[in-house]
């Protein structure tokens, strides 16, 4: 009776339409995602990606097409978003902390009141997390006592915390300052190292080289090119997406 | 003089505090509940819900306390008297709380509304991502976040809502103001009666007043 | 359930009182912003003399209620045989003048804080630039200082006069046949609460609604000259839009 199996890929978009009242942001998405890929979405700004990936878990809502992720078809039934949203993690561009918590209580909430862990194990989750992206030692501060990159590390270890299979991540370090960008960088690089399926919204074209399986460019709502980060970088197929490296690489 | 003062006036003065903060503490605490409920119906609530909260809000504002005061006193006693077919003195505290907790949730109800919709969106997205309920978002993220924004507001209101028991006077209650009333009646000294009666007024909406800024101050923790 | 005969024979005392309801609105008003411009000044002004007890005048009377302060003009000054001795005396027996009075007084302190809010809003660059130009005080006052701080007091203002119609209610406490006096009295000899109170609310809820629409209005056709002011005016923060203050 459930419409969730573990037939395919982690996550299968077909045809996948959206839009923001007459502007179709989203025009006819097909997306294969495999288990433990690594996945680097660009494109100009405008260009549909965060939406693509906020569809994802639902976070925003589709209008056409089906997506499934983890075997569960997204739709208007509450029980399968859920499920989905217990299994993908996100990161934010603007983090997102809850800032009436502490760095801790931000870890511990979700996997008490979603996966039911005691408060002692979902501390020890926590700290584990927290002392993995380098952060343990601020557990007991505010966010707002943080700077951009710990606090977008500790939101990568809130995610984290919930065990997610598929990470998805909205240009994770655009709203940082330049010098921040590496430690995010390398917490993210140590994560792909995990095995974990990760799907990234980023201008960082050094990470997505160093880590992505598959670079997806968009334009316009659209997959206009995909492929291997090599090939896509050396020979962009496209006239739109040797436009945007010459901008995005200088 | 002295002594009666002492005696007799004084208490029935304290009295009058006492009755007046106990019809402000728990108007504030139903009108706070009902407040919280018409905020969130007005963003929320579907479209009939939405609307029926804003007219209720249009015609509290629109309205005077006193009519409010004596359309639930007045018209509960004639409903009771009705319903049970004997004559029903109503109970001026229930009335009184009833009435003035109506008025503080229509303006309470905006101001946990605009504090509702001044937490960024970017919250609610991060709770729904971790897989909260809408439920526990609401309340472990919005609500306290909301909370902190709303308490200017909340706090002038509550001082509005002190000064407003005084009107449930009308309806017989000895709340400070009737009491103030009945003393100055006794002792032909009006002018001093309610000026003692300003004064304890004055103590109290200020001591409101320097606890809701504390309070502002102390729930501002982890903001910088 | 509700018996419309009983209405329709209230309606024209209602309307009686809500005639009453308007002077009394319209004194109080008037009184109060009269009293209100200077106390205003006085409260923004550097020297402690003019500010302190500008300010001691406003926290006080905003923090007692305003029914009270009707009890202590109509009730309290006769107690003082000086009082009732003097050529006031006439005005302050009669509960019309006494509510104007206490009410005026009332508004005023209120009135004082938004159009001193909106006064300390006025970019001091602004008034600088005025005084740059050769105008004198009074000059920049008029052309630059109160245009702006208008704009920017009004919505308050709105807020104020509604709230002071509504207080104006309280003037049935001291046997006055405003509005909700007049509905008092139809109550007790029809015993008839629903409809008339009902009747009287709607009556009150028609004043109210249909003034605030026209002084929002008053306020958009006032900014509709300025339009490249727009994003200015919108910076100056309208003081405690839509809080009740009394």
């Amino acid at each position: 009776m459930e419409s969730c199996s573990s037939e395919g890929g982690t996550v299968v978009m077909s045809a996948v339409t959206k839009r923001f009242g007459s502007f179709a942001a989203l025009k006819g998405i097909g997306l294969s995602v495999d288990r433990g890929e690594k996945i680097v979405i660009c494109g100009p700004s405008g260009s549909g990606k965060s939406t693509l990936i906020r569809c994802i878990n639902r976070i925003e809502k589709h209008d056409g097409g089906s997506i499934v992720v983890e075997g569960c078809l997204l739709d208007h039934r509450l029980t399968n978003i859920d499920k989905v949203r217990r299994e993908v993690g996100m990161v934010f561009q603007s983090f997102n902390l809850f800032p009436h918590m502490t760095v801790l209580e931000n870890c511990m909430l979700a996997p008490m009141l979603v996966r039911g862990l005691k408060a002692a194990e979902a501390e020890d989750v926590a700290i584990s997390y927290l002392r993995r992206v380098r952060i343990a030692d601020q557990a007991a501060k505010y966010p707002s006592q943080l700077s951009g990159g710990q606090q977008q590390r500790v939101a990568i270890a809130r995610a984290m915390c919930m065990k997610p299979k598929i990470m998805l991540l909205d240009e994770p370090t655009s709203a940082l300052d330049p010098e921040m960008v590496k430690e995010v960088l390398n917490t993210m690089i140590e994560l792909a190292g995990d095995g974990m399926t990760m799907i990234c919204v980023t201008h960082e074209m050094g990470f997505a080289r160093q880590v992505a399986d598959r670079v997806i460019f968009m334009d316009e709502g659209a997959i206009v090119e995909e492929g291997a980060p090599e090939q896509f970088f050396r020979q962009p197929k496209t006239q739109r997406a040797r436009d945007f490296l010459s901008q995005v690489l200088h | 003089m002295t002594m009666d003062w002492l005696s007799g006036y004084g208490l029935q003065l304290i009295f009058g505090a006492v009755t007046m903060l106990s019809v402000a503490l728990v108007a504030l605490v139903v009108g706070t509940v009902l407040g919280i409920s018409l905020g969130t119906a007005k963003i929320y609530g579907a479209k009939p819900l939405r609307y029926s909260a804003e007219a209720y809000t249009a015609v509290v504002r629109g309205v005077p306390d006193l009519i409010v005061i004596y359309l639930i006193y007045f018209g509960g006693t004639v409903a009771l008297t009705k319903i049970t077919g004997q004559y029903v003195d109503i109970n001026g505290f229930a009335a009184g709380v009833a009435a003035l907790a109506f008025i503080f949730a229509a303006y309470a109800g905006d101001i946990f509304r605009g504090a509702i919709g001044q937490v960024p969106r970017g919250q609610t997205e991060a709770a729904h991502a971790l897989g909260l309920s809408p439920r526990a978002a609401f309340f472990r993220i919005i609500l306290p976040q909301a909370w902190r924004l709303a308490l200017p507001g909340f706090g002038n209101l509550a001082i509005i809502l002190i000064k407003q028991t005084s009107l449930i006077s009308v309806i017989g209650l000895e709340e400070l103001l009737r009491a103030s009333s009945v003393i100055s009646g006794a002792t032909r000294q009006p002018f001093l009666v309610y000026s003692v009666a300003a004064i304890l007024y004055l103590i109290i909406t200020s001591i409101v007043s320097w606890g809701f800024r504390n309070a502002g101050i102390r729930s501002n923790r982890g903001f910088a | 359930m509700l018996d419309f005969s009983i209405m329709a024979d209230a309606f024209p005392n209602l309307l009686k009182g809500a005639g009453m309801t308007g002077r009394l609105s319209i004194l109080i008003l008037l009184l109060g912003m009269m009293l209100a411009v200077p106390l205003a000044y006085a409260r923004n002004a550097q020297s402690i003399w003019l500010h302190g007890p500008a300010s001691i005048y406003i926290l006080v009377i905003r923090g007692i209620p305003s029914l009270l302060q009707v009890f202590i003009v109509y009730y309290g000054l006769g107690q003082f045989s000086f009082v009732r001795n003097s050529a006031l005396w006439p005005i302050f027996r009669d509960p019309f003048w006494c509510v104007i009075i206490a009410l005026g007084l009332n508004s005023a302190a209120y009135t004082a804080e938004i159009i001193a809010g909106a006064l300390r809003q006025v970019p001091k660059g602004l008034v600088e630039a005025a005084q740059a130009l050769g105008l004198s005080w009074f000059q920049t006052q008029r052309k630059v200082t109160i245009p702006l701080a208008v704009r920017a007091a009004l919505p308050a203002y709105e807020n104020e006069v509604i709230l002071t119609i509504k207080a104006t209610s309280l003037a049935s406490t001291i046997t006055l046949l405003d509005l909700t006096g007049a509905a008092r009295l139809e109550v007790s000899n029809t015993f008839a609460p629903y409809e008339v109170f009902l009747t009287a609310g709607a009556i009150y809820f028609c004043i109210t609604t249909s003034l605030s629409w026209l002084l929002r209005r008053f306020e958009v056709r006032l900014s509709a000259g300025h339009r490249n002011e727009e994003r200015r005016v919108k910076e100056f923060q309208p003081v405690l839009p839509g809080i009740p203050d009394h």
